[in-house]
């Protein structure tokens, strides 16, 4: 079983989304990216099918920026092979181009499964997995907490709904499955580890033209205005209380003795 | 130009609000575009459950394999009238069936996708589509392009719209089967309380830090009374029963106060709250989105508000 | 022809026991040759002076007062056991052969002490029962103790029988000798029960207490190798061979291959396989650890008990198991707070703490950590703080000063200030970095800080065993330290303290680093701040890493008595401190398992203390830590948790006086 884990990197939300106000135009070289929470996720269930039962996982990514980082500390949590896909690149490639050239490599390979983040904090113009499925034809299932090997080919998943219902679905591989979350929380990887892995096995390198297809001519980002903001509560936490416990009182939320 | 199409999505308790709300959109729209409206629906009953939809037509897909929600057969079923009807825009809620139906068939089909979409704007007869993305912190304004597309929305982007229509209906049949196999469907295992049926849900997030903590929250939701409710890192972290999640994968709650304690509001959390009667948001970072969906807010330390609030309560 | 045969006996067991304690010393040895290198011949004189304090003096040891005696005894009774041997063995293949009757007299004396310290070591044991004993091999104990005790009464025994038995042997006529006094009594006993007369029950007695003593003594040597007591003969060595590079640095500098992951025995050095079998499984070490206090299932003594126990399984041929999370569960190793109290209290200087973060090491290779303290440490790779909060908000803290802090990276400072994650970015301890601030300002200090580049020391990340990350995060300080132009550092952080001093030295930072406490008594003895008397009574804390690890016992000390300030010490204090129980990434990491917080043990020390009011801190996670712990004990009507900066401030009247916490 061949299982292939799409990884791409992201803003750092914890610092500061650098936007030109004027433009509307994010400036993608200012920020600082981490790798999508919701890929290591689809990683780390990755590895626990590797454990389970000995899947073979090839982390991919496509050369927007430092990707090597991501992809060694992929090798370093236990995936056994990476690829990195370069071409004209940068940060500001969209989930489609991304998407394209992902498809591209996978149908030449030999995958019986694809994993990847059901979301990403940037996806504007659609999430990877489905993008992917809907390139490669392949069936699709986001929001999967759980996939596990059955017999003859064939994958278990467990996929959510709102509201708490929760499906088991079965389907015969080749497929792509969104995942929002692993098994189990991700495992850590030491930087130790990192260095030691990115000095003794080499990241394959796939080389790709730039990819087709729809683009939108002209994405301006805003931040909201804060249109609803919250009144803030000022004064030290005994100062908060008591007036959160006024609020509570003006709604008649206090419970009568 | 084509119709706008509805992909419909329906629960236990009949269609969706974000269903309905993306109706009322597309028939505002339809009408300055000069288009119409369709929707689709799957499983039995749709033709019944859709016939009052305020739209122009619907087609319903109603055969076996429609049965229960399997992401690949409907796929199938929205691939094929989506070829056929070459709808303009093609509105589907951004629930699971909207992750699942909207960018596989954007990438089958070729039509670009606009995902998470809170609000379609219209001027001089080009649509912008309005998208919530970097949870929450900026807003993406997308022209959608003159041959159209597709649009995952956000519940909660409208005002539902009313079932008064009385459209032509037409049911669909045809092999749109998988390789995909649902195999059955779990309802939610009713937890020791129903946080959709409290008045009063204290709330906890990321901010709990860690499972010690969260005796901390019960004393103050007993205090208040009220039950604890989580958002989703604190299921993840097996803190708290699945039971308990507020938000897109969880339950959506409609409490007289919800009380948030150190969550950051990301949209699929604010998704399951935003209808509560009165928000009080407690975070530390002023600046987060939680803030955006609450009516009062404080940046004190969650952990020491808690015992405090309690402490006011119960000496009442 | 007897004395022939008992000649042959003594070089039989001689050799016997020899071969046997070389057979089962030898594995040991090469085990230790398989383990990785430190160097620790180096400053001999000092080591030696230090070995004498250690063993003749029993400075450590008598610091619990009963075992430290007891011990006292029954080890000068085994300096004493070699003049008994060469005495008896003398008397056997040199007919005639003394010693002289002053060591005859001192060999009687030891041996009473011995024989006392024996009783009073049984009634420990089997009376007493201290905690720290749980887990140690209580046969092994007693079956020296027997042992020594067979010695003891051999000694005496063909000491008593000597004077008629010689005749008879040896073909000598020694006298009776009082000065050997136990024997004296004990030959006088034979003589007036007319047992002495026999030649037989002479001979006899003789031969027995011959066998029981010298016989004993060779069948201990080759009982030793596989005892815990085998710290007869590696407690010397070891104490000599003890730590001297910084007493704070965790690790020694790594070749660049390598990491500090401690996977097997041999990813330890050789002092610390020897330290495993100098263990006498005491469990000083278990008394003073808050984690064991707290109810985690950590003991630094079972640590070292599980590694040696391991080791001897494998050289047994036993398969070998993952040192860390088998021999070792994970869950002991997670709890440590990295205290070093064990390392305090060990009276052999065995260094458990590097073994811990070494075996955590191990773990974190395997992505096995707590998942809270996973989220710090990426939240340092990324950010360069524990808090998760982005790089530009570090100096946000000084914002509301009058006089902004000058910025070291742009203009030459006198003072550097290295301020630490907590002290810039938790909201209570902000406060207190800006009153520090003030108080710089106000005795005319030219200081400023790194601003955005400055992140966390690493301290913690190295403890809880990402040397890698400890690595990015001292070279990122290094460079900004570099770059910028001061004549001093000092930092309000005893973690990151303990870092710039000790652990920044193995990649070539040697300046001096001074704490507040002793930078703030620098500026009172230079007149430049001048503290009014508070007359208040306080108790004084002494952080981990700035007193044990870094020995600042003083300076806070003297400080308080500046500011007029009654310092009242808690029953642990000075070296003795106890834990918050924050340290070593523990105030990350979930409590499981922690039934009484170390924290509120310290707490409720605290409020033991009559008419204090005052737990005065120097280091801000005991802020945090304290301030919780005071709430939850329900000691704030009595207890005020309160920084030494702002009594500092107070005393030079910068603040309103402290608040008056408590009516007692």
């Amino acid at each position: 079983m061949r299982v292939a884990v799409l990884l791409k990197a992201v803003p750092d939300l914890v610092e500061e989304l650098v936007l030109d106000e004027e433009s509307g135009s994010l400036q993608y070289d200012e920020m600082s990216y981490v790798p999508s929470e919701w890929d290591d996720q689809a990683l780390e269930e990755a590895l626990i099918l590797k454990e389970e039962s000995g899947a073979q996982v090839t982390a991919i990514a496509v050369s927007t920026g430092d990707v090597d980082t991501m992809l060694f500390t992929a090798l370093a949590k236990g995936a056994d092979h990476v690829v990195k896909i370069t071409g004209d690149f940068d940060a500001s490639m969209s989930n489609w181009q991304q998407a394209r050239v992902l498809s591209d490599y996978v149908r030449e390979q030999d995958f019986d499964m694809v994993l990847s983040g059901v979301q990403a904090i940037d996806d504007v113009d659609g999430q990877i997995p489905g993008l992917v499925a809907g390139f490669l034809n392949w069936p699709h299932a986001s929001v999967v907490t759980e996939v596990r090997m059955g017999g003859d080919s064939k994958v278990l998943l467990r996929q959510e709904y709102s509201g708490g219902l929760v499906a088991e679905i079965e389907v015969e591989s080749p497929v792509v499955i969104g995942v929002q979350a692993a098994r189990k929380p991700p495992r850590y990887a030491s930087v130790a580890k990192v260095r030691q892995v990115a000095k003794s096995v080499a990241i394959e390198e796939v080389s790709a033209g730039a990819p087709a297809g729809p683009a939108f001519a002209d994405i301006q980002f805003v931040r909201p205005v804060a249109a609803g903001r919250a009144e803030m509560i000022e004064g030290d936490v005994d100062a908060v209380a008591d007036r959160i416990v006024q609020i509570l009182a003006d709604h008649n939320l206090l419970r009568r003795a | 130009m084509g119709p706008i199409l509805i992909v419909t999505e329906s629960t236990a308790s009949g269609i969706t609000d974000s269903t309905k709300e993306c109706v009322g959109k597309a028939k505002e729209l339809a009408k300055v575009l000069g288009t119409s409206t369709v929707a689709l629906g799957f499983g039995p009953g749709a033709v019944d459950r859709l016939r009052r939809l305020d739209v122009n037509k619907v087609i319903a897909a109603e055969d076996g394999e429609f049965a229960v929600y399997n992401p690949a057969v409907c796929e199938n079923a929205l691939v094929q009238v989506v070829a056929e009807t070459a709808p303009f825009l093609t509105m589907i809620p951004n629930t699971t069936m909207g992750l699942d139906l909207g960018a596989g068939l954007a990438g089958r089909n070729n039509i670009p996708l606009i995902a998470y979409c809170s609000d379609l704007q219209e001027q001089d007869g080009k649509i912008t589509a309005v998208s919530q993305v970097f949870a929450g912190k900026l807003l993406a304004r997308v022209p959608v392009p003159g041959d159209g597309a597709i649009v995952t929305v956000l519940p909660g982007s409208w005002p539902t719209g009313e079932e008064t229509g009385d459209p032509v209906v037409e049911t669909i049949s045809g092999d749109y089967s998988s390789r995909m196999r649902v195999i059955r469907v779990i309802e939610p295992e009713k937890g020791d309380v129903d946080i959709t049926k409290a008045d009063i849900l204290v709330s906890v997030g990321r901010g709990i830090e860690s499972p010690d903590n969260l005796p901390l929250a019960d004393e103050l939701a007993e205090a208040m009374g009220g039950v604890v409710s989580c958002s989703r890192p604190v299921v993840d972290a097996g803190w708290l029963p699945k039971a308990r999640q507020v938000g897109k994968s969880g339950q959506t709650v409609k409490p007289k106060l919800y009380l948030a304690c150190g969550i950051s509001g990301a949209p699929e959390h604010l998704q399951g709250m935003r209808d509560a009667d009165l928000i009080i948001a407690v975070n530390t970072d002023e600046e987060a989105s939680i803030m955006e969906a609450a009516h009062f807010g404080t940046t004190v330390d969650m952990l020491d508000l808690m015992p405090a609030l309690a402490e006011r309560l119960r000496g009442g | 022809m007897a004395r022939d045969l008992l000649m042959a006996l003594t070089i039989a067991l001689l050799l016997g026991a020899a071969a046997f304690f070389a057979a089962r010393m030898l594995p040991l040895v090469r085990v230790m040759r398989r383990a990785r290198p430190t160097s620790r011949l180096d400053h001999w004189p000092r080591r030696l002076g230090f070995m004498a304090g250690q063993v003749l003096a029993h400075k450590r040891l008598l610091q619990m007062k009963m075992s430290g005696v007891l011990h006292f005894f029954i080890f000068s009774g085994f300096v004493i056991l070699f003049i008994d041997i060469v005495d008896a063995v003398g008397q056997v293949f040199a007919p005639g052969f003394n010693i002289g009757p002053a060591l005859d007299c001192v060999v009687d004396i030891f041996v009473a002490l011995v024989l006392i310290g024996i009783v009073l070591a049984v009634y420990q044991r089997a009376v007493l029962k201290p905690e720290r004993y749980h887990g140690s091999d209580e046969r092994d104990g007693y079956v020296i103790l027997g042992m020594i005790a067979v010695i003891m009464i051999g000694i005496i025994l063909h000491e008593s029988f000597y004077p008629f038995a010689a005749p008879l042997l040896f073909h000598v006529r020694p006298g009776l000798d009082p000065w050997g006094f136990l024997g004296y009594a004990l030959a006088r006993v034979w003589m007036a029960t007319g047992l002495a007369a026999h030649p037989a029950i002479a001979e006899t007695g003789y031969i027995t207490g011959y066998i029981l003593d010298i016989g004993m003594v060779f069948a201990f040597l080759a009982y030793l190798p596989t005892s815990k007591h085998l710290h007869i003969f590696l407690a010397v060595p070891s104490i000599f061979l003890h730590k001297t590079r910084p007493h704070g640095e965790l690790v020694e500098p790594l070749p660049p291959e390598e990491g500090m992951a401690i996977r097997s025995v041999a990813d330890m050095n050789w002092k610390d396989v020897m330290d495993l079998f100098t263990c006498t499984e005491c469990g000083r070490c278990q008394a003073v650890c808050p984690a064991h206090a707290s109810g985690q299932r950590l003991s630094p003594k079972m640590v070292i008990i599980e590694l040696r126990d391991a080791v001897r399984r494998e050289l047994a041929g036993e398969p070998p198991v993952p040192l860390a999370g088998g021999v070792v569960s994970a869950e002991e190793l997670w709890a440590c707070t990295t205290c070093g109290a064990c390392q305090e209290a060990c009276p052999v200087f065995i260094e458990h703490v590097p073994k811990i973060a070494g075996l955590r090491a191990a773990l974190l290779e395997d992505g096995e950590i707590d998942k809270s303290a996973q989220k710090v440490l990426v939240g340092w790779d990324r950010q360069g703080n524990s808090f998760g909060q982005p790089v530009r908000k570090r100096p946000a803290w000084a914002k509301g000063l009058d006089v902004p802090i000058k910025d070291a990276r742009k203009e030459p400072v006198d003072w550097l200030w290295f301020v630490g994650d907590f002290a810039s970015y938790e909201p209570r301890v902000q406060n207190l970095s800006r009153l520090v601030a003030r108080l710089l300002q106000q005795a005319g200090v030219d200081f400023g800080i790194l601003y955005e580049g400055e992140v966390n020391s690493g301290n913690d990340a190295l403890r809880m065993g990402e040397y890698g990350l400890f690595e990015t995060l001292a070279q990122k300080n290094l460079a900004m330290l570099e770059k910028a132009q001061f004549n001093q550092i000092f930092t309000t952080d005893p973690h990151s303290f303990n870092a710039l001093r000790n652990e920044y030295r193995k990649l070539g930072f040697e300046r001096p680093v001074r704490h507040y406490t002793q930078a703030f008594l620098d500026l009172i003895e230079e007149g430049k701040l001048n503290p009014s008397p508070l007359n208040l009574k306080v108790t004084y804390h002494d952080p981990c890493y700035l007193g044990r690890w870094n020995r600042v016992f003083d300076a806070p000390r003297q400080l308080l008595e500046r500011m007029g300030i009654e310092l009242v010490e808690m029953p642990r204090h000075g070296a003795n401190s106890f834990c918050c129980g924050a340290g070593g990434g523990r105030i990350w990491m979930e409590e499981n398992g922690v039934s009484d917080r170390p924290a509120n043990i310290r707490i409720r020390e605290a409020l033991s203390l009559e008419d204090v009011n005052y737990f005065v801190v120097a280091c801000p996670k005991d802020m945090s830590m304290f301030s919780a712990a005071v709430q939850s004990t329900n000691g704030e009507e009595r207890m005020k948790v309160i920084d030494v900066a702002e009594l500092l401030a107070q005393a030079v009247g910068l603040n309103e006086p402290v608040e008056t916490a408590a009516a007692t």
